[in-house]
């Protein structure tokens, strides 16, 4: 019980708080300040139980998929962009380790290392990216069918 | 009769206002197209890049009318992203007269964003947040907090003074890290890599990446390719600065 309120209710907590205060930064407002902030927390959560895979460039992608569902939902239930929701709820996944540690490595001297965690943070830039470009293409093919056997 | 030069200011200048507040270029162009046709213009030609919009029209006489602005600074601001889209949707359902849209435009530009102190304190728990996510203890995210803000204090003083994005990022990196290492140094914070990567958190590219592939999904590829490249060069300044005082801190006062 405590092992689930540490490692997953109070990491999701904490994503959702960052994104809060990430809205106060890009000036979002309101009901769409908590709505999008949520999304990170729905992210991190799904990114967390995606770790039985032991890759975290699969974890990253099923989050990337996971924010852009809920934005694209959102954006369609609220009427409001769906980019405010990407990108509040994106934030937590940005490899912003990624760069400080292949920055720490080029410094120290240590090559190999350097090199291979430069490709990684790549990898796992990509990996959100490409499950934000998935998620949302889908949803875009999906809807107007959805729409029209809803009005036949 | 359409008035084709009031047409094309009210457009442009909607559509610059969406590219400055940082709304993907699909979106200006899809959003235009529709307020075009909405006043009985079908003949509408937009195209949008992060720096630059151009709106162009022909009447029934074969005449072009264009209008090309050019954008030279962007932000992020989604409150007006999200009140453009809706004047828009409004103004295409109900297409009231020119005058009365370009007031609600310059009302929207007039708006500001969170008063700087709230936006400090912004920076400040967006750092003291991601530190424990990434796996930091409480002294970490105090000394975070403390890291996030002066980061906040400098972003918002250089964008006072218009500095050039790049050197802003080195700059707020490098104090982020040099807060940390003081701090690490002086007992209060653990681990200096958690502390900075929170810190950093602020500031990493995440809407460039965002709407990078946002563009490239429209098929916006110029967009797109911009986007990227300003992500990357975000990164590249983070970690520039925060090296340059990690370096600093190792060679010339011998610490960490």
């Amino acid at each position: 019980m405590m092992g689930f309120l540490t490692g997953f209710l109070l990491p999701c907590l904490y994503a959702v708080m960052a994104c809060v205060a990430f809205c106060f930064i890009l000036n979002q407002r309101g009901l769409l300040l908590v709505v999008s902030s949520l999304g990170g927390g729905v992210g991190w959560a799904v990114c967390l139980l995606c770790a039985f895979t032991g890759s975290d460039v699969i974890q990253y992608f099923a989050g990337a998929v996971a924010v852009a569902l809920y934005a694209e939902a959102m954006a369609r239930l609220l009427k409001a962009p769906a980019t405010g929701f990407l990108v509040v709820g994106i934030l937590p996944f940005v490899p912003g380790g990624g760069i400080y540690y292949t920055m720490e490595y080029c410094l120290s001297g240590n090559t190999q290392l350097f090199l291979s965690t430069g490709i990684h943070t790549f990898g796992v830039a990509g990996a959100v990216a490409v499950g934000l470009l998935l998620a949302s293409s889908l949803v875009r093919l999906a809807l107007p069918v959805f729409q029209r056997r809803s009005t036949r | 009769m359409t008035d084709y030069d009031a047409l094309l200011n009210t457009a442009s200048t909607m559509g610059i206002q969406m590219l400055e507040s940082g709304a993907e270029a699909y979106r200006v162009e899809d959003s235009l197209l529709r307020l075009c046709r909405a006043y009985g213009v079908e003949t509408t030609e937009i195209f949008a890049i992060p720096s630059l919009l151009i709106v162009s029209m022909c009447d029934p006489d074969g005449h072009s009318h264009t209008r090309v602005r050019r954008l030279y600074r962007r932000g992020t601001d989604l409150h007006q992203v999200d009140l453009l889209n809706s004047l828009c949707r409004l103004v295409c359902r109900e297409t009231p007269p020119f005058p009365r849209v370009d007031g609600e435009l310059a009302r929207i530009a007039a708006g500001t964003g969170y008063p700087p102190a709230l936006q400090l304190v912004g920076y400040a728990f967006v750092a003291a947040f991601f530190t424990p996510l990434f796996g930091g203890t409480l002294a970490d995210a105090c000394c975070s907090l403390v890291a996030g803000a002066a980061i906040g204090v400098l972003k918002l003083w250089m964008d006072r003074l218009r500095a050039n994005g790049f050197f802003v990022n080195t700059l707020c990196s490098m104090a982020a890290a040099l807060v940390a290492i003081a701090g690490v140094q002086l007992g209060a914070g653990q681990n200096l890599d958690k502390i900075i990567i929170g810190a950093f958190m602020g500031l990493v590219p995440g809407v460039a990446i965002t709407n990078f592939m946002r563009d490239v999904l429209a098929g916006d590829l110029f967009s797109g390719i911009t986007k990227l490249a300003e992500s990357l060069l975000t990164a590249t300044a983070l970690a520039l600065g925060a090296g340059i005082a990690l370096s600093a801190a190792r060679s010339i006062w011998g610490v960490i």
